[in-house]
């Protein structure tokens, strides 16, 4: 398998904090990966390295072969890493359906509108209907395309935000605490739906809790104090003593 | 009394053309723009400029200055408020400010300190109810009640429009689309000076046209945004119009307070969004 995302010696300090500690990482295209570790670990702040939030203060990023070390945000996006935030971030001033749109306008016009027909166009436009249609469907929200955004519920919401990154056509998801804040129910959706995306799409996903990500993840890594301690498969990990002492306290039992 | 009330109307059109621009700015960069009131002064002396040079009517002469001022805010946006974001808000009122002075003396070397002199280009009295009120400022409002509607429908009905308002939600969304928003701000930065350069041209035949006149405004429009909340295209509308006509009723009877009015106003806006607000919400 190819490898898709690696990252080297990946580093990040704010201020005199060291947030991200040297993390050597790598990914194979196809596979479901988990990042697990307790608040303040460093996860979102590695997510955001991969996704170009932040610049590393030291290190590599590659993505498919290139080096996107120094590349802004939105063209990573355009090259395939899409993510998601932990807070669900979904445009609330705009309709569950333009809220899909947006998301597709990036493969119709080049990003610069030079024209002024692109400039005055109007948003709902056929050739992305039907891109637009298949993600709000792969998520079951195609009922509630015409809403308004506020209206939907928080787990709504976090699925709309998952519909608007499968309709980037990305060839890597970084799923930032996908089930946070979400009921039991609908918990149990979004890791059925990251099933049914394993394969398709490369996934990687931060969670603090180890038990939802057992069965999810191929591979699964442990960041603690901003360098992953331990990578291997789940079961693996489970057994592995430093994560055990650091992630719960010596031989406590698992959440 | 009808005359204050259309000229609250008046002061409220300009108000809400100048503030547009600055609204959007803070809402999409988080960027406090005091540049903008050069590129409103320049406007004008611009417009007496290519008015003068080609003997122009009001009109032309003010779309050629409307067209004339483009590169320039679009130079503005790209080397000086492009450079400021993300950076402390601060900072961006320091450049900001230091522009709109240099460019201030700029056109006092130019054209000296002294008001220009702009006519009416509108004559025309209309009698409503026995009171003859003059239609140029009738015209300056609908101009200001056209533009905010083609404004909204723009932003509710085209791609650029989406993404700005989408921006304003939340830039960084946005980029995570793959939509590289900067291109998005430079369009909205030159729409928003194109708009408050109209605004300076219309107003300048009753008001003056003099090189503080972008910095008596910026001041009063900057209430505008802030009462209207910073990046609300309705909120500043309505904002511009309440103020407006607030400045009006206040000067009619006491003159020195019109302004002082405004700002009271703003204040009280902050302290009921920060201090009363939040302990309401709470219980």
């Amino acid at each position: 398998m190819a490898v898709l995302l690696e990252s080297q010696g990946l580093t990040k300090n704010f201020g005199k904090l060291r947030a991200v500690n040297g993390v050597d990482y790598s990914i194979e295209e196809g596979k479901t990966y988990g990042i697990i570790g307790p608040n303040g670990s460093g996860k979102t702040t590695f997510f955001n390295l991969l996704s170009g939030f932040h610049q590393p203060s030291s290190g590599q990023v590659r993505f498919d072969g290139k080096d996107i070390t120094n590349t802004e945000s939105f063209v990573r996006t355009g090259m395939g890493v899409a993510r998601t935030f932990q807070l669900v971030s979904v445009f609330e001033s705009l309709s569950v359906w333009e809220n899909l749109v947006l998301s597709t306008l990036r493969f119709k016009q080049s990003s610069y509108p030079r024209a002024l027909p692109f400039f005055f166009r109007k948003a709902n436009q056929e050739e992305s209907l039907e891109d637009c249609f298949t993600a709000l469907e792969t998520v079951g929200l195609a009922g509630k395309a015409e809403k308004p955004t506020t209206v939907l519920s928080y787990g709504d919401k976090r699925l709309l935000e998952i519909a608007i990154v499968l309709s980037l056509k990305p060839r890597l998801l970084l799923l930032d605490e996908p089930f946070a804040g979400l009921s039991d129910y609908e918990i149990g959706f979004i890791m059925e739906l990251i099933q049914s995306l394993s394969g398709k799409f490369t996934q990687i996903i931060i969670e603090h809790k180890i038990s939802k990500l057992i069965t999810l993840v191929e591979k699964l890594s442990v960041l603690h104090n901003g360098s992953i301690i331990c990578a291997d498969v789940p079961e693996a990990v489970l057994e592995n003593a430093e994560v055990r002492n650091v992630y719960w306290g010596r031989g406590a039992g698992c959440d | 009394m009808f005359e204050t009330i259309l000229y609250g109307f008046t002061i409220g059109a300009v108000l809400y053309l100048f503030s547009i621009g600055l609204s959007l700015t803070f809402g999409t960069m988080h960027i406090i723009n005091f540049a903008h009131a050069l590129v409103y002064t320049l406007g004008v002396y611009s417009f007496i400029g290519f008015r003068d040079a080609l003997s122009l009517g009001f009109v032309p002469a003010m779309l050629i200055a409307v067209v004339a001022m483009v590169p320039l805010a679009w130079a503005i946006e790209r080397f000086v408020i492009r450079r400021l974001y993300g950076e402390r808000l601060d900072y961006a009122i320091i450049a900001t400010y230091a522009l709109l002075l240099i460019g201030t003396d700029l056109i006092k070397v130019v054209f000296g300190t002294l008001p220009q002199s702009i006519n009416v280009p509108i004559h025309v009295s209309v009698n409503v109810a026995g009171v003859g009120i003059s239609l140029y400022r009738i015209i300056i409002v609908l101009v200001a009640v056209l533009i905010f509607l083609g404004l909204r429908q723009f932003f509710r009905k085209t791609v650029v429009g989406q993404i700005v308002v989408a921006a304003l939600e939340d830039n960084e969304g946005v980029r995570c689309l793959g939509i590289n928003i900067s291109t998005y701000f430079s369009i909205v930065f030159v729409i928003g000076s194109a708009l408050a350069i109209i605004g300076g041209i219309l107003y300048a035949p009753i008001s003056t046209a003099e090189p503080y006149m972008g910095m008596h405004i910026l001041l009063l429009a900057f209430s505008v945004v802030i009462v209207g909340g910073m990046g609300s295209l309705t909120g500043t509308f309505y904002a511009s119009f309440a103020l407006g006509m607030l400045m009006a009723l206040v000067g009619r009877f006491w003159a020195g307070g019109a302004n002082a009015a405004v700002f009271l106003t703003m204040a009280l806006v902050i302290i009921y969004r920060h201090t009363i607000k939040p302990r309401l919400h709470r219980r």
